[in-house]
């Protein structure tokens, strides 16, 4: 009954997608995600590309956290915040303007 | 074994100034007095037994030989011939209930009218008013969230006065920056542990009176996922120590929350594969015996409902 240790993910960490553009929002139940803290804006494009969040295929996003982009992981983003895990992150997500080349290096 | 810091901490954190508790404790007496009788209500006729369990008396006939008349019996010739107990006394049941209140900082938010620690503070007036108006038994309040810490001990007085319930919520301004169930748990158990035997200790009725322990968690429902797999022993162990743990999750519906429920809450993680998979979060939760709270007015009928099901398997 009990889920074997090996799927026991790490520490998480609470975000909720915002957007302004109007062809690719979310229903408001898809909003709050629990997501691995580790994880950076490559992980976060997966996450909402996925079937069961926006079903795009891979458009490549980027996320913007407090008016500036995010380029390191969330758990870097808190502790150089002096955030805690208890804290909610608003994840602003815009098509990236990055070009697939400097994609495939990430 | 855990260490439940009640000096130290209250130095380290600091407390709501006692005015501002005061002025809290009263308006949410005032406004859930009504929800406070209803629920007291609902609880009396769920927490006094009304089957009788203990064998008592002297009687013709019976259930059970009562060894004390035996010998009387016999001298007597046979004509001492009440020699039977019956089920006659409804046995009395005494109650230690902890009301464990999440103080971390997901408790917060920005519109303090609308948040979960709002919430679990009025409902923390709510229950521990009517346990009072009940008596019960013994009330404590916990705090929890890096640490755990006692806001008012088991053995403290009830919570007949505005003072007492003041310096409750002087303890709890949600400022801790983790949200530690484990630790909660193994406080709560431990801390059961030890009031069971005083109280045993303590009767002069010999351990004749029932004991029940209830431990009933006020949180925003936000424990990290990978607690969950070692909240399960715990769970269990906290079952055979006969202690029945009612997770309540703060959910609050009003204002700005609008649209965030933990019911809504999903969760994401990484295949082996590298795709993701996302689950209900409230899938995996551990919690046996719990009920969302999403307004205030819903908690008296949800609670009583829960632990009328919970007496009736256990009774059974
Ligand atoms: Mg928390």
């Amino acid at each position: 009954m009990d889920e074997p240790m090996a799927d026991a993910p790490g520490p998480q960490v609470r975000v909720t997608f915002t957007t302004t553009e109007a062809d690719l929002q979310l229903p408001e139940s898809k909003r709050q995600l629990l997501v691995p803290a580790d994880i950076r804006r490559y992980g976060l494009s997966r996450i909402l590309n996925s079937e069961s969040m926006l079903d795009t295929g891979s458009i490549p996003f980027d996320f913007l956290v407090n008016g500036s982009f995010l380029r390191s992981s969330l758990e870097d983003y808190l502790t150089s915040n002096g955030l805690s895990f208890e804290t909610s992150i608003t994840l602003q997500y815009v098509r990236s303007l990055i070009p697939p080349v400097y994609e495939a290096s990430f | 074994a855990t260490h439940i810091t009640e000096q130290q901490d209250e130095n380290a954190r600091p407390l709501r100034d006692y005015s501002e508790a005061l002025e809290l404790w009263t308006t949410f007496q005032t406004k859930t007095q009504a929800l406070s009788q209803s629920l007291s209500s609902q609880l009396r006729l769920i927490l006094t037994p009304t089957q009788s369990t203990k064998l008592s008396g002297s009687f013709r006939t019976g259930k059970r030989l009562n060894i004390k008349k035996i010998i009387p019996y016999i001298a007597s010739s046979y004509k001492r011939d009440k020699i039977w107990m019956r089920r006659a006394i409804p046995s009395k049941r005494a109650y230690q209930i902890l009301l464990c209140v999440d103080d971390s900082s997901s408790m917060s938010s920005a519109d303090s009218n609308s948040s979960a620690g709002r919430l679990a503070l009025e409902s923390l007036v709510m229950v521990a008013r009517a346990l009072t108006v009940l008596e019960a038994g013994q009330v404590g309040v916990l705090g929890f969230g890096t640490d755990v810490f006692v806001a008012h001990a088991l053995t403290d007085p009830p919570f007949t006065s505005h003072d007492t319930g003041a310096r409750v919520l002087q303890h709890f301004t949600f400022r801790q920056d983790g949200t530690d169930m484990v630790r909660l748990l193994r406080a709560t158990i431990d801390q059961f542990r030890e009031a069971r035997m005083l109280q045993a200790f303590g009767s002069s009725g010999g351990g004749s009176e029932d004991l029940w322990q209830l431990a009933l968690i006020l949180s925003d429902g936000l424990v990290q996922s990978k607690d969950h797999a070692r909240l399960r022993p715990l769970l269990r162990e906290a079952m055979e120590q006969r202690v029945m743990v009612v997770f309540i999750v703060m959910d609050d519906a009003r204002g700005t929350n609008k649209g965030h429920s933990v019911l809504e809450l999903k969760e994401a993680r990484f295949g082996p594969d590298g795709i993701p998979v996302i689950h209900r979060y409230l899938d995996s939760f551990p919690f046996p015996y719990y009920l969302i709270v999403h307004h205030l007015e819903d908690l008296p009928g949800a609670l009583a409902a829960l632990l009328r099901t919970w007496f009736a398997e256990v009774n059974s």
